[in-house]
Formats: C-alpha cells, sequence, structure tokens
C-alpha cells in the first residue's frame, strides 16, 4: 500500500523486517568444482633464471630493474599439476606424473645440460645457457604416453628423474661420475643431448638424492646404490675414490631395509624401517662425531641416537634433522640450528620445543610432518599445512619476506 | 556502607581546665576526641565513589567487565600495562551479511553455505592465527637474534608490550552445527566489532557470509567468569569478598610481569 509523501518511513516492524529478508535473493558463491588447486611458490634468488619468472631477470619495461632476491613467495603459474620438485645450484627442475609427453619442466643454469638440450629459438644449432622460464625437458623414453615421472632430484651440476617402469634418467654434469656413465677426460658439458638411463638395480628404484657431486639411488628392496665423487667417502663404499657406476653400499646398513635417504652436501643420512639412523660421509661440521673422531666416514655408521624411532631424516651442508615417530624434531650439527643464537654447533641432536610449532595448550594435536634442509637452513611442515623455516637468510631464501637470519622456527 | 562503624576518632592530648576549687584553674592534660571526627560534624565518610573501568565492553556484548573502585584504580594502569590476553567466545551464523556484522543491522546479502565443513573452517582458522603470530613476533620490538627472544618464544611469553593494533594470539573452533558456530578467541588490544569483523571475514574466505550474534568475554587478564558477579550478588559483601579474594592475584601478576 502506498503511503504518501505526509508520513516519515519510521521504523518497519518485526513482521516486515522478516519477510523483507527472506524475499531477499539468495547468493552462491561456492562453485560445484570448489576443490583448491595444486600451486606453487617459488622465492629465493632471481638473478639466474632458476625461480622461472622471467620477469625477475628481464623486466618487461626498460625502466624497472631486473629483481635480484624475490624474499616472500610468489605464485608461479605451471602448466601441469606438480606433483615433485628439487632445488639444485641454480637451476630448478618440476615434474608432474602425467602420461602426456612433457613431464619434465626445468629452469634455471644450463651450462652443464643439467636441463638437457634446450635449444634456443634464435640459433638453431646452440642451446640456451640460462633458461628463465619452465620449459619442458625431451626425456628418451620408449613409452612416453605410459610411463609415469615420480620423482626429481638435483645436484650442483647433475639431475636425476626416477621414473616408474623406466629406471632412471640422469644429465648434466659427469666429471665424477655422478650421472652413472663412464667419465669421459675433457668432456664439454654444455649443449649436450647426452641423456643416460640407468636400469641395472637389484630391484626398482623409488627415491633418487643427488648431493653436490654425487647420486645415491634406493631400491624397493632396502637397498642404497652410489656413484659420483667420493672424496669425503659420501660414496660408502669404502674408498675415497670416484665411482662412475652405481654400487651397492654395505657396512652398517647391509641387509638393512632402508626406508628414506638424504644428501645434500658431502654428508649422507639413512633411515631404516626400524627408526635407525646412519651416516656417512663429510663430518667436518661434527655430524657424526657421534660415532667417530675422524672428519670422513666412507662407510655407512649406525648413529646411536636415543631419541625413539625416526621417521625422516634431512642433510643440510653443515647441519642435519631429524623427525621422530612423535612428531619431534631434533637438530645437530654447525650452524644455525634453530634453538636460538647461543647454540652454533653440537654432536648430539637436540630437540627443537613443539611449542614453537605451533603447539600450545589450546591446540595440542599438532605436529610436524615433514623436514627438510637446504645449504645451512632447515623447513619443517606441519601437519594442518604450514611451513615454518629458520636458518641462515641467504639471498632471501628463507621467504620470511626479511633478509635477516633466522634463530628459531618462523612461520612462512 | 555509610552504616558501617568507621574507624575510630583520633585521640589528641589537649590539656584541658578542670574543675579546680575556688577560682583558680589548674590545666590537666587529657586524652579526648578530636571533635573535627566527629560524625556529626565529619558527616557520611562516603559520598562520591571513584570507578574506573579496565578494558572497554560495548552495549552488544556480555562477560567479565573488571571495575576498579577507589585506589584501585592506580592498579588498573597497571594491569593495562601487563598486556594480558583477553578469551572471548565468540558465536557466529553462516548466510547472511549485515552492515553491522552483527545480526541485528541491515541485511546486506544472503549466501548459500552447505558447503563449509569443520575442515575448512579450522584452515581459516589455522591461517588466521599463522598471520597474527608474525604480526605478534614483529610488534614485540625484540630483536630477533637474541636469545632472550628465542627463550620467550619457547614459552609463549612474547607479546607486544606497547601499543599494537588488534592481535589474535589464539583461535579455536568450539562446535560448528551448520549455520551456527562458536569460536574461542585468545587476543590483545583488541574491540569488539573487530571480532565482529573477524567473523564478517571468516565467513567470506569460505566463500559464503557470517554474522556475529553472541560476544562474550570469558577471560580478562587474570579474571575468569569464577570470579564475575551476576547482576544478583551486586551487594556490599560480595563486592567485598571479591575484593578480598582478588588481591592476591593482582599483587603477584603484577609482580610477575612488570619486575
Amino acid at each position: 500500500p502506498r503511503r504518501g509523501l505526509s508520513r516519515a518511513a519510521g521504523p518497519r516492524s518485526a513482521r516486515r523486517l522478516r519477510e523483507a529478508e527472506e524475499a531477499a535473493p539468495l547468493f552462491q558463491f561456492a562453485g560445484k568444482a570448489a576443490a583448491r588447486q595444486e600451486r606453487v611458490f617459488v622465492w629465493g634468488f632471481c638473478s639466474s633464471g632458476a625461480l622461472g619468472l622471467p620477469s625477475f631477470v628481464r623486466p618487461d619495461a626498460g625502466w624497472k630493474k631486473p629483481r635480484r632476491v624475490q624474499r616472500a613467495p610468489y605464485r608461479l603459474e605451471t602448466a601441469g599439476k606438480i606433483s615433485s620438485a628439487a632445488c639444485g645450484y641454480g637451476f630448478t627442475l618440476l615434474s608432474s606424473s602425467t602420461t602426456d609427453i612433457t613431464k619434465v619442466w626445468g629452469m634455471g643454469l644450463n651450462k652443464d645440460s643439467q636441463l638437457g638440450f634446450q635449444r634456443s629459438i634464435r640459433d638453431r644449432t646452440k642451446g640456451y645457457e640460462y633458461v628463465l622460464e619452465p620449459s619442458p625437458i625431451p626425456l628418451p623414453l620408449e613409452k612416453p604416453q605410459q610411463t609415469r615421472v615420480l620423482q626429481v632430484s638435483c645436484g650442483r651440476a647433475h639431475s636425476l628423474v626416477l621414473t616408474d617402469n623406466e629406471g632412471v634418467f640422469t644429465m648434466g654434469n659427469n666429471a665424477y661420475g655422478q650421472c652413472g656413465r663412464k667419465v669421459v677426460e675433457d668432456e664439454t658439458y654444455s649443449e649436450s643431448y647426452l641423456i643416460h638411463q640407468l636400469k641395472e638395480f637389484d630391484s626398482r628404484v623409488v627415491q633418487v638424492v643427488c648431493g653436490q657431486d654425487h647420486s645415491l639411488f634406493r631400491t624397493r628392496k632396502g637397498a642404497v646404490y652410489a656413484c659420483g665423487w667420493g672424496a669425503d667417502g659420501q660414496t660408502g663404499l669404502g674408498h675415497y675414490n670416484i665411482t662412475s657406476v652405481p654400487t651397492k653400499l654395505g657396512g652398517d646398513i647391509a641387509g638393512v631395509n632402508i626406508i628414506q635417504v638424504s644428501s645434500y652436501g658431502d654428508c649422507c643420512l639413512a633411515v631404516s624401517d626400524e627408526g635407525d639412523v646412519f651416516g656417512w660421509g663429510n663430518s667436518e661440521y661434527l655430524q657424526l662425531a657421534s660415532v667417530t673422531e675422524t672428519t670422513q666416514v666412507n662407510v655407512p655408521r649406525h648413529l646411536p641416537f636415543k631419541i625413539g624411532k625416526v621417521k625422516e631424516a634431512a642433510c643440510g651442508g653443515t647441519g642435519n634433522v631429524v623427525l621422530t615417530e612423535e612428531g619431534n624434531v631434533f637438530v645437530w650439527g654447525y650452524g644455525i640450528l634453530g634453538k636460538g643464537p647461543n647454540l652454533l654447533e653440537t654432536a648430539e641432536p637436540e630437540l627443537i620445543p613443539p611449542s614453537l610449532f605451533g603447539c600450545s595448550a589450546l591446540s595440542p594435536d599438532v605436529r610436524v610432518a615433514h623436514v627438510r634442509c637446504g645449504l645451512s637452513h632447515f623447513a619443517a611442515l606441519t601437519n594442518r599445512g604450514e611451513l615454518f623455516v629458520w636458518g641462515k637468510n641467504i639471498r632471501g631464501c628463507l621467504g620470511t619476506g626479511r633478509m635477516e637470519d633466522q634463530y628459531f622456527p618462523w612461520r612462512v | 556502607l555509610n552504616a558501617a562503624p568507621g574507624p575510630a576518632p583520633r585521640q589528641r592530648v589537649r590539656f584541658l581546665p578542670a574543675p579546680g576549687d575556688g577560682g583558680a584553674t589548674a590545666l590537666v592534660p587529657s586524652r579526648v576526641p578530636v571533635l573535627a571526627d566527629h560524625p556529626l560534624v565529619r558527616g557520611p565518610r562516603f559520598r562520591r565513589l571513584k570507578i574506573g573501568a579496565g578494558h572497554r565492553l560495548d552495549v552488544k556484548a556480555s562477560g567479565v567487565f573488571v571495575l576498579g573502585i577507589g585506589h584501585g584504580n592506580k592498579l588498573l594502569t597497571d594491569l593495562y600495562n601487563c598486556h594480558l590476553t583477553k578469551v572471548y567466545t565468540v558465536g557466529g551464523l553462516f548466510g547472511k551479511a549485515t552492515d553491522d556484522f552483527s545480526d541485528t543491522g541491515k541485511l546486506v546479502e544472503k549466501t548459500t553455505f552447505d558447503h563449509i565443513t569443520r575442515e575448512k573452517l579450522e584452515r581459516i582458522i589455522a591461517v588466521i592465527q599463522g598471520t597474527n603470530h608474525k604480526a605478534l613476533l614483529m610488534y614485540s620490538n625484540i630483536d630477533m637474534k637474541t636469545q632472550e627472544a628465542y627463550e620467550l618464544a619457547v614459552k609463549g611469553l612474547l607479546r607486544p608490550m606497547g601499543k599494537s593494533p588488534p592481535i589474535i594470539t589464539a583461535i579455536r573452533c568450539l562446535q560448528l552445527a551448520l549455520p551456527e558456530f562458536q569460536l574461542e578467541i585468545h587476543c590483545l588490544h583488541e574491540t569488539q566489532q573487530y571480532l565482529r569483523k573477524v567473523v564478517h571475514e571468516i565467513g567470506l574466505e569460505l566463500k559464503s557470509t557470517a554474522v556475529c550474534t553472541q560476544v562474550r568475554r570469558v577471560r580478562d587478564g587474570v579474571f575468569t567468569l569464577d570470579d564475575a558477579l551476576l547482576r544478583t550478588q551486586w551487594n556490599l559483601q560480595s563486592i567485598q569478598k571479591a575484593i578480598k579474594d582478588c588481591r592476591l592475584k593482582v599483587k603477584k601478576e603484577i609482580e610477575k610481569t612488570l619486575g
């Protein structure tokens, strides 16, 4: 009913308000495919092109300066759903477990063909030395539309690609035999087409790990093979020479079912299914000082730590970290270990208090699910999906948004 | 209060003339009460009471409200400088959006909410807690590289000791029964309208909308709901008892934090 202009509007009665509310239109914002997409974020040193965003190295506009460091996580658009990623020294590999032709993308330094042969558009005979965008890496697969890539790993100048039924593909520098093929004198590694395939292991390879100049392969039966540089004993074969063919390791791991291997610099750690930790390689930073005084250990040794059953281990350049079944994180070695500025080196594992990872009286069931190491920094992922980083912040590698070192776990 | 027997009147030694024999007046010292303290001269002891309020609580919210009486107002500033966290129980409703973020405001939008699960809510809450935790560390103005910063962070005592924008230190979902839900929020330097805005933002993040139905302060520093007086208990005896019970707690807390 029209009220006319002589009477003021006034507050409507409760019944009218309810009717107006019910008559209001209902919006729906959540679509049918409301599932979150898998996303890739990158941060760190940009000038080598390893971040995969060309505008950081060559800006679009002339007045913009190239960005040297990306301090906070930045979203990287990828062509497919990425299932595995690995960072090398100035280059990155991304892989997805599809059955399409293109399964692996690489970006960054390519001076030793660690990203395969990237044909230059300007000159069809030469290859690119720096790849600024994720570019597909052609692998010589026999059945490209059936094989899936499970995992990738990067070392200093070589990379390993693990497939489910065609073995391991290696490319890059082979000066120490780390690609698993015989060392050729004076070989030029840049612009090389050579991708080597490794198939001779006792059973299927389930994990590949690259150290700085050596490679480790873990098979389904629990055995570990190694090849590459051995001057610090990181191949664990009992000698300090280079090995160009993957050879099975002995020592304390002979006969033990190993479920995880890890390496980054020149030290290696392995975890068995019973929760024991074995280590070999460089021990200059007290990584293996609990069993030996020598600085190089070339045979795997059992590390008698009384911290409970170990689930996962990770090696960094100077420090190591393990994760136990209860979700506790132990660190040892040298460098910023995560317990304040006073703890810079220790030979025995030290526990990082769970309250630093968000576990408090209000949310007592927060546990750390995975741990990883970089050159001198650490990262931990909790079961709530939060990422904590700590360590030395070289060129923004921590991703906290600041350039300072972080002495205790910080949420990214 | 005025009916209660006050302190005894002060006594003073005066030299009063004693009744002597004859005309000679001898002065005899005697203790007599001062006339100025006589109740008929002085009047009622309490005519006004100075009452100060602790942290603000607005009209639509309820819960613990700390008041200081008389000399207790000085303790109020000390308690404020302790910067202790407050705990709220916030109730919300999915599906509506209003202009002042509460359910009594003008309706702006209605949305669906069937897709919301407890897991999605917990994820949003974890994100909120993460960003607020970073703000907590930044505004606490302690150099991150020192050992004491590490120790405070381990014990969870790291918090801003000065002015800062509202920070949520912990947030937890108590129950979720669509369309209603309840959260427990621990926060610092906040206002109740900020908490309602947080509820609105949670609704937006979940691709729906939410309004706040209830804000109830459960804890304010050392005072919990058990110490609070109900409307029926607003009489002299319970107030005096409450003051006595809380005195020790407040003193210990101030000593612990301000040193």
